[in-house]
């Protein structure tokens, strides 16, 4: 586990950056365990029609460069692909849209990833203390989060109780176990989530600094959760 | 002995304390505190002996003056220090050499007053570490222990009142807020076993004084007004150790934000020192107050009920004014615990003994023209019942046919046999303030309005969720 995740840290490190993109975040999260999509970063675009192949239309891409944080804000993600025809010009669009934001944009590769189906979104990140280290933090996605800050911190590394604790002490609570007739969301995959976090986190302590998973898609019980998006702030 | 205990008991119990600054000018540091020693060595209360240490004094008050540390009687085991902060390095070396292992250093002017101040500071420090001394403050107002008579509070007591022994101990940075707040103990009736004030924080500090009152049997609540922890990690594993047979409660000041400016990160940016203090309380199993009020609140519940710890969260609530009964549900909820719902056997059993126009239920209401007896059956079946978890009876001592002592010996003596946890309820004015002290005196703690009395009861049902928590 550990392993896996230092090749990849280590060899952004070595390339002098000192932030993972999505693509490297979510490799370090799959050495741990975490449930990210199976998608791929191609290269070029012969590689990007063959992964779309292999993973099955439609498909989403993301352009994968440091320069780019906010990769919606640069146009660089676009969803729903349905054919390779498609796919040739979506290649160019992304490429060029990258340029336009900044021109000097490193590019590492394109995401060619399956259209995920949407579930309740959350949030999951871990920031560093000066004097208590590592703490991770829960609540759910948009508005929630945004505007009205309704998230929950605890001490890394965290307990099976400390993590079921946090679920249930958001103000926003109720819409994960079921508000209005809606079905509950899977409690166990975000305990899970957050454990597995504590577990990297704990693990890789020396090299992480700050992490934001946002969104997760939690999806109804028993049916589990996905990484959607992610960053790693190294130290 | 724990290395814990053997490292700080000198500066709860010294053998022989050393005043070193000790001075005969009236209202200086040095005479303050030699004065307080002096006085209570006359009370009886300080049992050991009292060594002035000062080059250009023979004696002072008929205590025989020491010119230096050197000359110190071979038990000096605290040694008390106010002087100028240049002196200080130099009189720890000697402290050293002496092989005297406790420190209290009340002078101020060092690491809060910039470079200079914390190069001393280091040297203290390396002095002590080097020669295994401890070492409270400096910048502070040390130690006070009514029962021993240690008392380096360095306000006369002509200007503040020091409070009577407890089970609570009362930890702070600060020396201005410990001052007030001894004072204000006094006048509120609330016992303080130990108080330590440690100023810049040099040596000795929370995690090390929570290991210490783990073992200390003469405390049984502890109690920290924080404004910040130098290693997070080291307070984070010594408060899971006490709080395991003793209950914290800290009040945290200094709610300002600062995740903003140093982050990156979106979770970095929504981290605030506050939230992130907030945290390590909950797994800790620190209870936070929310002001020093609630603190001591939080702090007179568990003196007199930590091993009467509710079971779970359904209160039930008896009154004689039926708003009083609505204040007090309101806080229920407002404060995320339950109103218990009372089985049909109370119910009928005080049907039975109620005059059709009290309230069985909950609240229970024995109204206006209650007697002592209606509450007492009130009481009993509120006892008996499995669904209450805790009870908060609230007695307005003024309606006219109520026996103000009466009711005082009945809710006493169901507060002593009773396993589940009573907290009362007086509002009035004097004569209220006046039964809710013998009340008290009694061992129920009493408070003046519905509010307070059920947020005091909702901290006992967090910590005993906590415990509950940990002990699987």
């Amino acid at each position: 586990m550990k392993e896996e995740a230092l090749k990849v840290i280590e060899a952004v490190k070595a390339s002098g950056r000192n932030s993972l993109v999505e693509y490297e975040a979510k490799q370090v999260l799959k050495a741990y365990g975490l449930p990210v999509p199976n998608e791929k970063l191609a290269k070029t675009l012969d590689e990007a029609l063959r992964y779309a192949e292999e993973i099955g239309y439609p498909v989403a891409m993301k352009l994968m460069s440091p320069q780019i944080l906010h990769k919606s804000d640069a146009r660089v993600v676009l969803l729903n692909i349905k054919t390779p025809e498609e796919l040739r010009e979506k290649w160019e669009i992304i490429h060029e849209n990258a340029r336009k934001y900044r021109p000097d944009a490193e590019i590492l590769g394109v995401l060619v990833a399956p259209m995920l189906k949407v579930g309740r979104e959350i949030i999951i990140g871990v920031t560093e203390d000066p004097q208590f280290g590592h703490a991770l933090m829960f609540g759910l996605g948009g508005i929630f989060v945004e505007v009205l800050k309704d998230v929950t911190f605890r001490i890394i590394p965290i307990t099976e109780r400390d993590a079921r604790k946090m679920i249930r002490e958001i103000k926003s609570y109720p819409i994960l176990a079921g508000a209005r007739g809606e079905e509950p969301a899977d409690i166990d995959a975000i305990v899970n989530l957050l454990l597995k976090v504590s577990e990297l986190v704990d693990d890789l302590d020396d090299y992480i600094k700050e992490m934001d998973l946002n969104p997760v898609f939690v999806y109804n019980e028993g049916e589990g959760a996905v990484v959607v998006d992610a960053r790693i702030i190294l130290k | 002995m724990e290395k814990i205990v053997e490292e700080l008991r000198p500066f709860f119990e010294p053998n022989a304390v050393a005043i070193i600054g000790a001075t005969d000018k009236k209202g200086k540091v040095g005479n303050v505190i030699f004065e307080n020693f002096k006085m209570n060595k006359e009370r009886g209360i300080f049992k050991g002996s009292i060594y002035p240490v000062n080059p250009k004094l023979d004696e002072i008050e008929g205590y025989k003056v020491y010119k230096s540390v050197a000359e110190l009687p071979g038990d000096t085991d605290l040694a008390v220090i106010s002087i100028p902060a240049k002196f200080v390095p130099s009189t720890m070396r000697d402290i050293a050499k002496k092989g005297i292992k406790s420190v209290i250093i009340i002078t101020g002017g060092f690491g809060e007053l910039g470079e200079e101040g914390k190069r001393m500071e280091r040297e203290i420090l390396e002095i002590a570490r080097d020669n295994g001394i401890r070492v409270i403050g400096p910048n502070c107002v040390g130690v006070y222990v009514p029962d021993t008579g240690v008392d380096t509070v360095f306000l006369p007591e002509n200007k503040m009142d020091r409070p009577e022994s407890g089970p609570i101990a009362f930890v702070t940075q600060s020396g201005a807020f410990a001052a007030a707040m001894l004072d204000w103990a006094a006048g509120a009736g609330i016992g303080i076993g130990k108080m330590v004030s440690y100023g810049n924080k040099l040596d000795v500090d929370d995690a090390d004084l929570m290991d210490y009152f783990i073992h200390d049997d003469e405390i049984n609540v502890v109690t920290f007004y924080i404004e910040g922890v130098k290693d997070g990690r080291k307070f984070i594993e010594a408060a899971r150790r006490i709080t395991q047979v003793k209950p914290v409660i800290a009040l945290k000041s200094g709610r300002t934000e600062y995740g903003a400016k140093a982050a990156s990160s979106h979770t970095g940016s929504l981290a605030g020192a506050d939230t992130i203090y907030d945290a390590v309380f909950k797994q800790t199993g620190i209870i936070r107050a929310e002001d020093f009020e609630h603190m001591f609140d939080l702090a007179k519940a568990f003196a007199a009920l930590k091993n009467k710890l509710p079971r779970g969260e359904r209160i039930g609530i008896i009154t004689d004014g039926g708003g009083a009964g609505v204040m007090a549900s309101d806080a229920v909820a407002k404060f995320g615990l339950k109103m218990a719902s009372l089985s049909e056997e109370s119910l009928e059993y005080l049907k039975e003994h109620f005059p059709p126009h009290a309230v069985a239920g909950n609240p229970t209401d024995v109204v206006g023209d209650t007697d002592a007896q209606r509450y007492k059956y009130a009481i009993e079946a509120f006892v008996r019942d499995p669904n209450v978890d805790a009870i908060v009876v609230i007695v307005l001592f003024q309606v006219p046919l109520l026996d103000e002592m009466e009711v005082i010996d009945i809710l006493a003596e169901y507060a002593e046999k009773s396993e589940k946890p009573i907290v009362a309820v007086a509002m009035g004015g004097k004569k209220t303030e006046y039964y809710a002290k013998i009340l008290e005196d009694k061992g129920v703690p009493v408070y003046p309005t519905p509010e307070r009395g059920v947020r005091a009861l909702a901290g006992l049902v967090q910590y005993s969720r906590y415990l509950e928590r940990i002990k699987g």
